[in-house]
């Protein structure tokens, strides 16, 4: 709330600062609106580059003016909760990443104990994290999967371990089920587990 | 013919079963049903063959630490004759401290009537300790509880001990029990074997039954097939032979059947009203597939850039274009390459990416092969991780 309303007082004070040329192809009263909170995001050292990219969305999708300001705001707010949860290093790809992943579902505690386990970059695991959930995964789940392969698994690896939930998934597993499956697959197995629920198999009389 | 009483107490059970399942929607969990339809050749031992129809609604609620699962089969063969039966199950996992340790304590309670028989119903309790490796894995357990058809109940014991290993696609169990029931007991031996390629999964048992005392003794297998047309719909094929199960009260059979199993949608929607906030939401089976016949794949390319390729089933089509956060959203023309393929290679950084593409000049849709979540102005846009 205190960020909401510091963002919005920097909006309606901040002059702009040279307004991105690309923000031309918002209409005259929104243009000045999604500026100041760009500006207001640069002096809070956020990115704007997915600030703009999100007014340029709803540009595109000729989405009404107030939507647009109301999106990139959200969207300003998400990056902030976001670096809380990352530290004041993160670097701006991982804020992208991060501030889906919030927005998705995930917890910022899992945010911050993925920063804390990996060295490497945490954009795809954290874009990895968000397209699980989104996908229909419980957030619990995906974030256990997560963070059992975010210590030592590459970028490629987490990827195909996505695949993997999803080829899964799509012939008929349960997200909860196929992503730990795929996350066995790496790590330790839980298959074979369950036995008061186990599948009936098809068709018998 | 009214469904008789324990039948019906079963069914009842199962639709009370749903109903929890559906009415508090844990934030973690996921709920998923499906209905299998199908007919079948079957000859149970003592009996003429027969065909029969059969409809099996089923819902699984699952949690990382536990499922519950709501199963009914309704049964109809060309005499008329109609089965019913029920099942409602549950399996509750408990992680001790050690790390390949899982304790699992599961529990089942099902009934089921055919004809003027006398009604079926059994409530038993499992408790397993299982012992977890990378690719493979043993447990061991024992049961308790009570069966009844029609009569004083009878107790139910056993014990067991099994084990698994997966090797690349194909995974391999093998388990021996001992089981009492009332005055019968039996020894069952039984291994499986499952693999899935592609959309085709294979699953086949082989088990024999020996030290039997009133349990019916001999070897017995069963053997199905699965295939996915897509991601609601899956036919199956099955058959084989299965022995008497004293607990459940199902008569040994032969048996050769084929259906189709359709997923359900609406359990997972309810179960996402509170695991996501309202900016995203969950992706179910039946609606993954948004538009028809338009699926896009991105393969990134050793130079750095990403290669995207969009399959349109429509050939008509004249013109494709994409827009997104990698063309700052301005549409971006792919061109054809072939029958319905529509390909550009443009530089993506590594990262989450959203994305929507259109059809000559039409609305902004996302392709299969994408995540979808609400966009912020009232439609969807595509979410694709890049590596």
């Amino acid at each position: 709330m205190t960020l909401l309303l510091a963002v919005t007082l920097v909006a309606l004070q901040a002059p702009a600062q040279g307004v991105d040329p690309r923000l031309q192809r918002l209409d005259s009263i929104t243009r000045p609106m999604v500026a100041a909170l760009v500006d207001s995001a640069r002096a809070a050292a956020l990115p704007t580059e997915p600030l703009v990219q999100r007014a340029l969305e709803g540009a595109t999708k000729r989405a009404a003016g107030d939507r647009i300001v109301a999106a990139v705001r959200r969207l300003a707010l998400d990056l902030g909760h976001a670096r809380d949860a990352l530290g004041i290093t993160t670097s701006p790809p991982e804020l992208t990443a991060a501030a889906a992943a919030l927005r998705a579902g995930a917890p910022a505690a899992t945010l911050t104990e993925l920063r804390r386990i990996r060295r490497e970059s945490l954009t795809v695991p954290l874009a990895v994290l968000t397209d699980l959930v989104s996908s229909g995964v419980p957030v619990d789940s995906a974030a256990a999967a997560v963070l059992s392969l975010a210590a030592k698994a590459r970028d490629a690896d987490l990827v195909e371990f996505r695949r993997a939930v999803e080829r899964d998934v799509a012939l008929g597993a349960p997200p909860a089920s196929a992503t730990a499956a795929a996350a066995a697959a790496f790590t330790t197995a839980d298959v074979q587990v369950n036995a008061g629920a186990r599948q009936q198999r098809p068709g018998r009389p | 013919m009214r469904p008789p009483g324990a039948a019906r107490q079963a069914w009842a059970a199962s639709l009370a079963a749903a109903w929890w399942l559906l009415g508090p929607p844990a934030p973690d969990a996921q709920t998923t049903g499906t209905i299998d339809v199908g007919v079948s050749s079957v000859r149970y031992d003592g009996f003429l063959a027969s065909g029969a129809a059969s409809v099996s609604p089923s819902l699984r609620w699952e949690r990382p630490t536990g499922t519950l699962t709501a199963r009914g089969t309704y049964l109809r063969f060309e005499s008329g004759h109609r089965s019913l039966q029920g099942l409602v199950a549950g399996s509750f996992l408990i992680r001790p401290g050690a790390q390949h340790w899982r304790g699992e304590l599961s529990g089942s309670l099902g009934a089921s009537r055919y004809l003027d028989f006398a009604s079926f119903w059994h409530a038993t309790a499992d408790a397993r300790l299982h012992i977890l490796g990378a690719d493979g894995g043993a447990w061991i357990g024992a049961t308790a509880g009570g069966t009844s058809y029609g009569r004083a109940a009878r107790p139910v014991t056993g014990a067991g001990i099994g084990a698994w290993a997966r090797r690349s696609q194909v995974t391999l169990a093998a388990s021996a029990t001992r089981s009492f029931v009332g005055d019968t007991a039996y020894s069952d031996f039984v291994s499986t074997a499952q693999t899935r390629r592609g959309t085709l999964a294979l699953d086949a048992s082989l088990g024999v039954r020996l030290a039997s005392l009133g349990g019916g003794h001999g070897v017995f297998g069963e053997a199905s097939a699965t295939l996915a047309l897509g991601e609601r719909t899956i036919l199956f094929v099955a058959g084989g032979r299965y022995p008497t199960d004293p607990v459940s009260g199902s008569v040994a059979g032969r048996y050769v059947s084929g259906g189709v199993r359709l997923r359900l949608a609406s359990p997972a929607r309810i179960a996402s009203r509170t695991a996501l906030p309202s900016g995203s939401r969950q992706r179910t089976p039946d609606d993954a597939d948004p538009v028809a016949g338009v699926r896009l794949d991105l393969l990134p390319q050793p130079d750095g850039a990403v290669r995207i390729v969009l399959y349109v089933a429509d050939s008509a089509a004249a013109g494709v274009e994409l827009a997104g956060d990698f063309t700052d959203w301005q549409p971006y023309e792919l061109h054809r390459t072939g029958d319905g393929t529509w390909e550009a290679v443009l530089p993506i950084p590594s990262g989450l990416h959203r994305l929507n593409v259109r059809i000559d000049r039409g609305a902004w849709i996302v392709p299969a092969g994408l995540t979808r979540a609400a966009d912020d102005f009232g439609e969807e846009v595509g979410i694709v991780a890049v590596p």
